[in-house]
C-alpha cells in the first residue's frame, strides 16, 4: 500500500466512468424495460398503462409459442454440437500434431468474423439456385438441396452456420481447461499403459468438467439468444418455421411498434434463461461437489 | 511525462472546441444545409443521389446533405429519431407507414407551408392519400405499383403471340411456354428470403379487387377476403405451383428476379422498381405493362414514396422553407426518378418530352389510376406481413384454400384487436 492512498477510496473513485456508463446503459434500461411491459407503447405517443395484460395476451399467443419452440429447436441443435466440436478441436490443437498452430489459427478464424459477414456468405453459399453448395452437388450428381428455403432443412442451415462460425471460441475455453491439467498425469497414465482414448476419457473429461459446465451455461445463453443468423439467412422463414424468439421481439417492437408487448415477451425470455442456467449451476455444481 | 500529456489532451480538448465553432461559423454564411434520409438503396439509390446532386447544383441558396440508411433498418431509425425529435429536415416515407405517425404529431401539416398553385400540379389519388383528416402531412414523390413483365423471347419461341391477361389465359401461356421451351410459365416467389413474400400477397390483394371485392372492410376494421373472391384468387396462385407446376416451389425474392432476368421464366410479376434493373441486364428482351385484369377489372397493389418533414424541437421557418423548396424541386423533376422505374407523380412531369422517351414507363405509367389505397389502420404492417406468411404457406403446403382463408381471417382478426 502507497501511503498517502486509500485502496477503497481510489477504487471507487476509478470505477466512478465505468459504473456511470453501467448504471445509465445497462441498469437503467433493464428496470425501464419491465416497466415498460405494462404499458401500451408505440414509442411516439404517450404510454398508456394496462397492467398485465400484454403478458395475459402473450400466453395466448400463437406466433410467441411457435417462436419459442424454434428457439428451443435451435439450442438443442447447437449446444451439444458446438460442445462436442469445440473439445475435439481443443484435443486436436493441444495434441503433438505438428499441425497444432495451423489448426489452431483456422478453427478460430471463422470467430473474428462479424454475424453479418458470416451469415451473408452462408446465406450466399446455400442459395438454391446459384449458391456453390448446390453448384457442386448438380457437378456430381447429386440432388440439390433447399438449405433455406425448405422448413425441413432451414434451421439445420443455421445451425450449420453458427457450428463453423463459433465452434472456435469453445476450442479456446477447452484449450485453455485442458492445458491446465498437469502433465505428470498423463505420464504415469501412460506408464501405466493407458492409451490414448483411455486418458481422454478417464483424465481430460473429467478434469475439464469445470470448463464444460461454463461453456454449456454460455452456450445456451447464446443460444437462445440467437437473432442475426436467422434475420439474414431466412428471415425467419419459410413462412416463420424459423422465426426465433428475439426475432419476434424485434419485430413486434420495432416494425409493429408494440413496445410493451416487445418488453413483455423480452421479459418472459430473461425468465427462461435465467430459470435454465441456476438450474444448470445448482444440478451441475452440485454433481461436481460429490 | 504524466504532465505532458494532460497538457496535450488540454490542448487536444480545445483545439476540437475551436473547430466546431468554427465549422458553425462557416455554415452561416453559405447555404443552408439541410439534411435528408433516404432508404434507396440498390437501383434506386443511384438515381436518387444523382437527383440530389442535380437539386444542389441547380441552385447556391441550400445544400442537401442526403444520408442513406439501409432498408430494412430505416423505420427503426427514422422511429427513434422522431421519439427523440432530432430527425433530419426531411424524411421519406412509405404512404402505407404515415399512419404510425401522424397521429402522434410527429410530422409537420404542410398547408400553410406549400407554395400555392403546387397541389394542383399532382395527381389526386396519391396526394389525397398523405391527407390525414383533412390535413396534407407529406408529398407523394411516387406511385410504385405491382406490374407485369414477360420475356419477348421465351414467347416467341413457344408461339404465344398474345400477352396474356386473364387468370385463365395466363396458365394457358405458361403451359406452352413450358411445353415448348422447358422454361418456367411464371416466376411468382413464395418464399421468405431476404424480404417476405410478399408480391403474393400483393397479388392477392390485387386480384381480390378485381373481382370487386377488397381486402379488409372500407374502415379498415374486419378482413373481408374469406370469400368467393379470396379463394379464387388463392387457388389461382396454389395452381400454379401445384396443379400446373409453371411457377417453381421455394422461390424466395432475389431468386424470383433472377430466374426472370436469365431467361428462365416467362412472366414475372413485380414493383415498378425492378424495371432499371432488368433493364440493365444484358441479353434480357422483355416487355412491361401495368398488372393485367386478371380477375375481372383493373387494379393494382401499390406503395407510394412520400416526402414528410418531421416536427423538431424547435421549428426553424427558414429550414422548413428549404425543406419545401427541396420537396418541390425532387417531384417536379420526376422523370429523373422515374429512370428508377417510379410512376412520377406530378402532372406537368407527365407531359415532360424526356418522360414520354423513356422505355417501358410509358406502358405501364396508366397503372396508377387503377393503384389501391394502403388500408388505414396502424396493423397494416403486421397484417400484410402477417398475411404473405399465411400466403406463403398455404401455397408452399397446397393447403386447402377454405382452411387457409378461415386461418388466415381469425388471425388478421386478432391482429387487428391488439391495436
Amino acid at each position: 500500500m502507497i501511503p498517502g492512498n486509500k485502496d477503497t477510496r481510489d477504487g471507487l473513485l476509478f470505477s466512478i466512468p465505468f459504473l456511470t456508463v453501467y448504471l445509465l446503459f445497462m441498469i437503467y434500461p433493464l428496470f425501464h424495460g419491465l416497466y415498460i411491459s405494462f404499458f401500451k407503447w408505440d414509442i411516439l405517443t404517450k404510454p398508456s398503462f394496462i397492467g398485465l395484460a400484454n403478458y395475459k395476451t402473450l400466453f395466448q399467443d400463437a406466433t410467441f409459442y411457435s417462436s419459442l419452440w424454434h428457439t428451443i429447436q435451435f439450442v438443442l441443435m447447437t449446444t451439444p454440437t458446438l460442445l462436442v466440436i469445440g473439445f475435439l478441436m481443443a484435443l486436436a490443437i493441444t495434441g503433438s500434431s505438428p499441425l497444432k498452430s495451423v489448426m489452431e489459427n483456422t478453427f478460430f478464424f471463422p470467430y473474428i468474423f462479424s454475424m453479418t459477414v458470416v451469415s451473408t456468405l452462408w446465406a450466399w453459399l446455400m442459395q438454391k439456385d446459384f449458391g456453390l453448395f448446390n453448384q457442386t452437388l448438380t457437378l456430381i450428381g447429386v440432388r440439390p438441396i433447399s438449405w433455406l428455403t425448405n422448413e425441413k432443412y432451414a434451421m439445420w442451415s443455421i445451425a450449420l452456420t453458427t457450428l463453423w462460425w463459433t465452434s472456435g471460441f469453445n476450442m479456446v475455453l477447452f484449450g485453455a481447461g485442458i492445458k491446465q491439467i498437469p502433465k505428470e498425469v498423463y505420464e504415469s497414465a501412460s506408464i501405466d499403459g493407458a492409451t490414448y482414448w483411455q486418458s481422454v476419457r478417464h483424465i481430460t473429461i473429467p478434469l475439464v468438467s469445470s470448463t464444460t459446465i461454463l461453456c454449456l451455461i454460455l452456450q445456451i445463453i447464446a443460444s437462445f439468444n440467437v437473432f442475426g443468423q436467422v434475420y439474414v439467412m431466412t428471415g425467419g422463414g419459410p413462412h416463420g418455421t424459423t422465426r426465433v424468439l428475439v426475432q419476434y421481439i424485434f419485430e413486434t417492437g420495432f416494425r409493429y411498434y408494440k413496445m410493451g408487448y416487445s418488453a413483455a415477451l423480452s421479459y418472459i425470455l430473461f425468465l427462461i434463461i435465467l430459470v435454465i442456467s441456476v438450474l444448470q449451476y445448482v444440478l451441475l455444481g452440485r454433481k461436481e461437489e460429490s | 511525462m504524466k504532465k505532458r500529456l494532460f497538457v496535450l489532451m488540454v490542448v487536444l480538448l480545445i483545439s476540437t472546441l475551436l473547430f466546431a465553432q468554427g465549422a458553425g461559423e462557416k455554415k452561416k454564411d453559405g447555404p443552408i444545409e439541410i439534411t435528408f434520409w433516404s432508404l434507396f438503396t440498390g437501383g434506386d439509390g443511384e438515381f436518387f443521389d444523382a437527383m440530389v446532386d442535380a437539386f444542389n447544383a441547380s441552385q447556391n441558396e441550400i445544400f442537401m446533405k442526403n444520408d442513406m440508411v439501409k432498408f430494412d433498418n430505416y423505420y427503426v431509425k427514422l422511429t427513434t429519431a422522431l421519439a427523440a425529435k432530432n430527425a433530419p429536415d426531411v424524411v421519406v416515407v412509405h404512404q402505407g407507414n404515415l399512419l404510425n405517425y401522424v397521429p402522434s404529431g410527429s410530422l409537420l401539416a404542410l398547408d400553410e407551408y406549400v407554395k400555392p398553385g403546387m397541389l394542383a400540379d399532382f395527381q389526386t389519388a396519391p396526394l389525397e392519400a398523405c391527407r390525414f383528416d383533412g390535413k396534407l402531412y407529406s408529398l407523394p414523390f411516387d406511385v410504385h405499383p405491382i406490374v407485369f413483365y414477360y420475356n419477348k423471347d421465351l414467347m416467341a419461341k413457344a408461339g404465344v403471340t398474345k400477352v396474356p391477361v386473364t387468370a385463365e389465359e395466363f396458365i394457358e401461356a405458361a403451359l406452352k411456354i413450358k411445353k415448348a421451351t422447358g422454361k418456367w410459365g411464371l416466376a411468382i416467389d413464395n418464399t421468405t428470403g431476404v424480404y417476405k413474400a410478399y408480391t403474393l400477397a400483393r397479388l392477392f390483394m390485387s386480384m381480390i379487387a378485381q373481382q370487386g371485392g377488397s381486402l379488409l372492410n372500407a374502415d379498415a376494421t374486419a378482413p373481408t377476403f374469406n370469400n368467393a373472391y379470396g379463394e379464387r384468387a388463392l387457388t389461382w396462385l396454389q395452381g400454379l405451383v401445384h396443379d400446373y407446376k409453371v411457377n417453381p416451389p421455394e422461390l424466395d425474392y432475389d431468386a424470383a428476379m433472377n430466374v426472370f432476368k436469365l431467361g428462365d421464366a416467362a412472366f414475372y410479376f413485380n414493383g415498378v422498381w425492378a424495371t432499371g434493373t432488368l433493364e440493365a441486364t444484358p441479353g434480357l428482351n422483355f416487355g412491361a405493362s401495368q398488372l393485367p385484369a386478371l380477375m375481372g377489372k383493373e387494379a393494382a397493389w401499390a406503395g407510394s414514396h412520400t416526402l414528410a418533414i418531421p416536427v423538431q424541437r424547435t421549428l426553424d421557418p427558414k429550414r422548413i422553407e428549404a425543406a419545401m423548396t427541396f420537396i418541390d424541386w425532387m417531384t417536379s423533376h420526376g422523370e429523373m426518378w422515374a429512370k428508377a422505374g417510379h410512376i412520377p407523380t406530378r402532372k406537368s412531369v407527365a407531359l415532360k418530352d424526356e418522360m414520354k422517351a423513356l422505355p417501358y414507363r410509358s406502358d405501364y405509367a396508366a397503372g396508377a389510376a387503377s393503384a389501391l389505397p394502403t388500408p388505414r389502420t396502424p396493423a397494416w404492417e403486421e397484417i400484410y406481413g402477417t398475411l404473405s406468411d399465411m400466403l406463403e404457406y398455404a401455397v408452399t403446403k397446397n393447403q386447402n384454400p377454405k382452411q387457409a382463408l378461415a386461418e388466415m381471417e381469425k388471425t388478421v382478426k386478432e391482429i387487428i384487436a391488439t391495436y
